[in-house]
């Protein structure tokens, strides 16, 4: 089915080609390894704590 | 309430996703829809756009309406509400990260959220000057490098 006509003609918003993210489709490929198996160490890297190391 | 309603000034952060869902891979059971409903329903966000595309083998784009989509469920408020913020010339700089034969659904949204904050910020002179996401899989790569080095030679 066609675009409403309010879409046509009109400047886009999206300035470029949008490139594939590799990383989340990495991200929902179940496997050995894969980052929901990880949910638990993710956790604690992003909990605040005492002497943490920014840099 | 319409793009044209909301004031530049206290307008939220407004992001987008293309989420493909390859052939024989897709299992729609609602579940989708809910939890949008239940973000939009909390003031979480607000849904600017929504538009369906689909990729044929040989890289044809096709873009419809999510009001031309049949049953919308859970949607039908969201979809009363659209502001059409996409315009056909972004249909296919979209579409240039699906596969061939690929079904998408594209997403815009205010972050709600943090509009009250991103507003603070610029009556405080603030510009924003970067932004990003992190993905998960960066942040299990950093946490990966930083224990490498303590078990090389265990």
């Amino acid at each position: 089915m066609p675009l409403r006509p309010s879409r046509v003609g009109r400047v886009g918003v999206i300035r470029a080609p949008v490139a594939k993210t590799a990383v989340v489709a990495a991200a929902v490929t179940p496997g050995r390894g894969a980052p929901v198996a990880k949910t638990a160490v993710v956790a604690a890297a992003v909990t605040p704590r005492v002497g943490r190391r920014r840099i | 309430m319409m793009m044209t309603e909301v004031s530049l000034d206290e307008l939220g952060p407004v992001d987008y996703v293309v989420v493909e869902f390859p052939v024989g891979a897709s299992s729609f059971t609602g579940a989708i829809a809910a939890e949008l409903r239940a973000l939009v329903d909390s003031g979480t966000i607000r849904v600017i756009d929504v538009l369906i595309l689909t990729k044929d083998a040989d890289g044809t784009v096709e873009a419809t309406e999510l009001s031309d989509g049949g049953d919308l469920g859970e949607l039908q408020a969201i979809e009363a509400e659209l502001g059409e913020l996409l315009a056909a010339d972004d249909v296919e700089r979209l579409a240039a990260a699906m596969e061939p034969g690929s079904t998408a659904g594209v997403l815009i949204w205010e972050n709600l959220w943090a509009a009250p904050f991103a507003s603070a910020v610029r009556r405080s002179g603030g510009q924003l000057i970067a932004d990003g996401r992190i993905p998960v899989q960066a942040i299990i790569a950093s946490i990966e490098a930083d224990q490498a080095p303590a078990t090389v030679g265990d």
